[in-house]
C-alpha cells in the first residue's frame, strides 16, 4: 500500500513537472505557430542561473524569482532577434529554435563545463502522508506547478488579456483588425512561455542532476505530450502529460526506464494515428 | 562543341566539375587524407538521403541517423556473422541487402503511422523522429547483443567477392573509389528522380501539399515512398561507413549524429542534392581543421552559423552559389 502511494506521487510529481514544461510550448505553437526547439535549453538556463545565485550565496527563494525572470527576458530576446524573422517559414522556425538549442547547450558547457552541478533544496524534511514519509520539497514542486497551470488557465480565459490572446490564436488577422497589437502578443507569449520553462528548470535543479544535457529529457515528453493531448487547446498538454508520465512512471517502476519510453513512445504514435488532432480537439476549428 | 552539348545544362555541368574534381583528388593529397575523405564521402551520401525529403518534399527529421545507424548495424552485425541462424553467411552483399532493408521496413511502418494522421501539421513527423533516435540510441547502448555500450568492434572492410574470388576494399585509394563510385551511383539516382516529372511533384508536395492533393496526386502515398526510400539509402550510407571505419556504436544511431545531418544539409543547402553532399564533406573538413583550436566554441559558432543561415539563407551557403550558377533555373 504504501509503495503504492510512492508510486503514485512520484508520478504526480513527474506529471506536473512535464505539465509545466509542455504550457509553454503549447502557449507558444497556439499563438504563434513556432514550435520552439530551445525550450528545453530555456529550462537548461533556469536550472543553472538557480544554481548559480544559491553558489553566489543568494537564497534559494530570491533565486528561483530571478531563474524565471531571467529565462524570461532570455525568451524576449530569442523572440527579437531570431523568430521575429521567419515565423511565417514554419519548419524553419524549428530549425533555427534548434539552432539556438544547440548554441546555449554549448555556451553553457563553455562557460560551466561539461560536469554536472547540484544544488540543495531550501528545506529537506520529510512529510508524514498517510503514514508514508515523502520529501517535502517534492510537494512544494507539485504545488507550484499546480499554482502555475491554474495561474495560467485563469490568465487565458478569465482576464481580458486572455481574451485578447486567444482572439490572436483563433485568427490573428481578424484580431489584428479589431486593434489587438498581435507584435506585442508574440513577445508577451514567448517571454511568458520561456519564464515556465526557465521556472520548472529552477524548481527541478534541487532534485536532479544539473548537467547540459538535462534539457532533452523534459522536451521530448512534453512534446509527446502536446501530439497525444492536442495542441488546439491548452488543456491538450495537461491531458496528455497525465496519460505520459503516468505511464513513464508505473512501466519504469514496474519494468525498466528503457522500456518505459518505449512504451509511451509507442502509445503516443498509436494516439497521432487514432486521434490525429490530438484527444482533446479544440471545437473542430483550426 | 556538339559532343560537349550537355555541359550547357549548368545543372549538369556543375555536376560534371564536382565529382570529376573529386576522382582528381587523390592526386594532391596524401593516403590519410584520401581516407578521411573516402569516409566523409559517406556521410554525403547521409546527407543526400536527408535532403531528398527534407529539401524535395519539405519532411523534416530530427532523427535521420537512426536509419543510417540501422543500416551500419545490420553490416555489422551480418559481416560479423553475429545474424542468428546466418553465422556462416557473412557476404558484404547480405550485409548491404538487409542495411537497405532494414531502414526501409522501419521508415515504412513508421511513415504508416505519420502520414496518416495530422496532428502538429508538418511538425510531427520532426518531433517524433527525435524520441526515435533518443530511444534508438538508449536501447543499443542497453542491448548486449549488439553490443550495447561499446559497440561492434572489428567490423571487416566490404569484400566484393563473387564467385569465388574475394577483394577487399581495405587501402585507402581503392577504397576511396569505391566508395565514390556507391556516391555517385546513389546521387545518379536520386538526382534522375529530382529531375523526372515525379521529382517536380514531391516539390509540389513541398510547396503545398493540399493543393497537390487537389491535382490528383496521392500525397500520403509519396510521402511514404520518399521517407522509405531516403531511410534505405541513409541504410546504405550507413553500411559503407561501418565496414570503412570498422566500428559502430550507440551514437550512430542516436541524436547527435541526427543533429549534425541536419547542419551539413542545412548550411550546404537543402534545395540540391549535390548541395547537400558537398555540404557534409565541407562542413567535416572544417571540423577537422578548426575543431582541434576552438574546443567546444566549434559547435558554439556552428549552431549560431546554422541559425544566421535559417534566417537569411535559407538555401544554404553552398546553395546559394549553386542558384546563382545555375542561373535560377530548375534546381529548386
Amino acid at each position: 500500500m504504501d509503495q503504492a502511494l510512492l508510486l503514485l506521487l512520484d508520478a504526480a510529481n513527474y506529471v506536473l513537472v512535464i505539465v509545466l514544461v509542455a504550457m509553454g510550448l503549447v502557449i507558444v505553437f497556439g499563438l504563434m505557430r513556432v514550435i520552439n526547439m530551445a525550450h528545453g535549453e530555456l529550462f537548461l538556463l533556469g536550472a543553472y542561473t538557480l544554481v548559480m545565485l544559491q553558489q553566489a550565496g543568494v537564497s534559494y527563494w530570491l533565486g528561483l524569482v530571478a531563474a524565471t525572470v531571467f529565462v524570461g527576458l532570455v525568451g524576449l530576446l530569442m523572440e527579437e532577434l531570431v523568430i521575429r524573422h521567419i515565423y511565417h517559414r514554419f519548419l524553419d522556425t524549428i530549425l533555427a529554435t534548434w539552432g539556438l538549442s544547440i548554441a546555449i547547450k554549448q555556451a553553457v558547457v563553455l562557460i560551466f563545463g561539461p560536469g554536472a552541478q547540484s544544488t540543495t533544496a531550501p528545506f529537506t524534511a520529510q512529510i508524514d502522508l498517510f503514514g508514508t514519509p515523502y520529501p517535502a520539497y517534492r510537494l512544494f514542486i507539485m504545488g507550484v506547478a499546480l499554482l502555475v497551470v491554474g495561474g495560467t488557465f485563469y490568465l487565458f480565459f478569465r482576464t481580458r488579456f486572455g481574451l485578447a490572446a486567444r482572439a490572436v490564436i483563433a485568427n490573428r488577422n481578424t484580431a489584428a483588425c479589431l486593434g489587438i497589437p498581435t507584435r506585442a502578443f508574440d513577445r508577451a507569449t514567448f517571454a511568458y512561455g520561456a519564464a515556465l520553462a526557465g521556472l520548472a528548470g529552477a524548481v527541478m535543479a534541487p532534485i536532479m542532476s544539473v548537467d547540459p544535457q538535462m534539457g532533452l529529457g523534459f522536451l521530448i515528453p512534453a512534446f509527446l505530450a502536446i501530439l497525444v493531448g492536442g495542441a488546439g487547446h491548452l488543456g491538450g498538454p495537461v491531458l496528455g502529460a497525465g496519460l505520459i508520465g503516468a505511464t513513464d512512471s508505473v512501466t519504469a517502476s514496474l519494468w525498466s526506464p528503457v522500456l518505459a519510453q518505449v512504451v509511451v513512445f509507442t502509445m503516443a504514435v498509436v494516439a497521432i494515428r487514432l486521434f490525429p488532432g490530438g484527444l482533446l480537439k479544440s471545437g473542430g476549428r483550426r | 562543341m556538339s559532343r560537349l552539348g550537355f555541359l550547357r545544362d549548368r545543372r549538369t555541368a556543375v555536376d560534371v566539375a564536382v565529382w570529376g574534381g573529386l576522382a582528381a583528388l587523390p592526386l594532391f593529397m596524401g593516403a590519410w587524407q584520401v581516407g578521411q575523405i573516402a569516409q566523409y564521402l559517406t556521410y554525403g551520401i547521409f546527407a543526400m538521403s536527408l535532403a531528398l525529403i527534407w529539401g524535395q518534399c519539405g519532411l523534416l527529421s530530427f532523427g535521420h541517423a537512426v536509419f543510417f545507424g540501422l543500416g551500419a548495424y545490420a553490416m555489422s552485425l551480418t559481416t560479423l556473422g553475429m545474424l542468428p541462424g546466418l553465422e556462416g553467411r557473412t557476404s558484404s552483399y547480405l550485409g548491404v541487402v538487409l542495411a537497405l532493408l532494414l531502414p526501409a521496413l522501419i521508415a515504412n511502418v513508421l511513415g504508416r503511422f505519420l502520414f496518416y494522421g495530422r496532428g502538429l501539421q508538418g511538425a510531427q513527423l520532426a518531433i517524433v523522429m527525435l524520441a526515435v533516435a533518443v530511444i534508438a540510441e538508449r536501447i543499443m547502448t542497453r542491448w548486449s547483443y549488439a553490443g550495447g555500450m561499446n559497440g561492434l568492434m572489428s567490423v571487416p572492410p566490404v569484400n566484393l567477392g563473387a564467385f569465388g574470388f574475394t577483394y577487399d576494399l581495405y587501402d585507402p585509394l581503392p577504397l576511396f573509389y569505391g566508395t565514390l563510385v556507391a556516391a555517385v551511383l546513389v546521387y545518379v539516382l536520386l538526382e534522375s528522380l529530382v529531375r523526372s516529372r515525379r521529382g517536380v511533384v514531391l516539390r509540389a508536395l513541398g510547396a503545398d501539399e493540399a493543393r497537390t492533393g487537389f491535382l490528383g496526386h496521392d500525397t500520403r502515398a509519396l510521402k511514404l515512398a520518399v521517407f522509405t526510400l531516403s531511410a534505405a539509402v541513409a541504410g546504405f550510407a550507413g553500411a559503407l561507413f561501418a565496414s570503412q571505419f570498422g566500428f559502430v556504436s550507440p551514437p550512430l544511431i542516436g541524436f547527435g549524429l541526427s543533429t549534425e545531418v541536419l547542419i551539413w544539409v542545412a548550411l550546404g543547402g537543402r534545395r540540391a542534392l549535390i548541395t547537400a553532399f558537398l555540404g557534409a564533406i565541407v562542413v567535416r573538413l572544417a571540423e577537422n581543421a578548426l575543431g582541434d583550436l576552438l574546443g567546444p566554441a566549434w559547435l558554439l559558432g556552428l549552431g549560431l552559423l546554422f541559425v544566421l543561415c535559417m534566417i537569411f539563407l535559407p538555401r544554404g551557403l553552398l546553395g546559394e552559389a549553386y542558384w546563382r550558377l545555375i542561373g535560377g533555373a530548375g534546381g529548386r
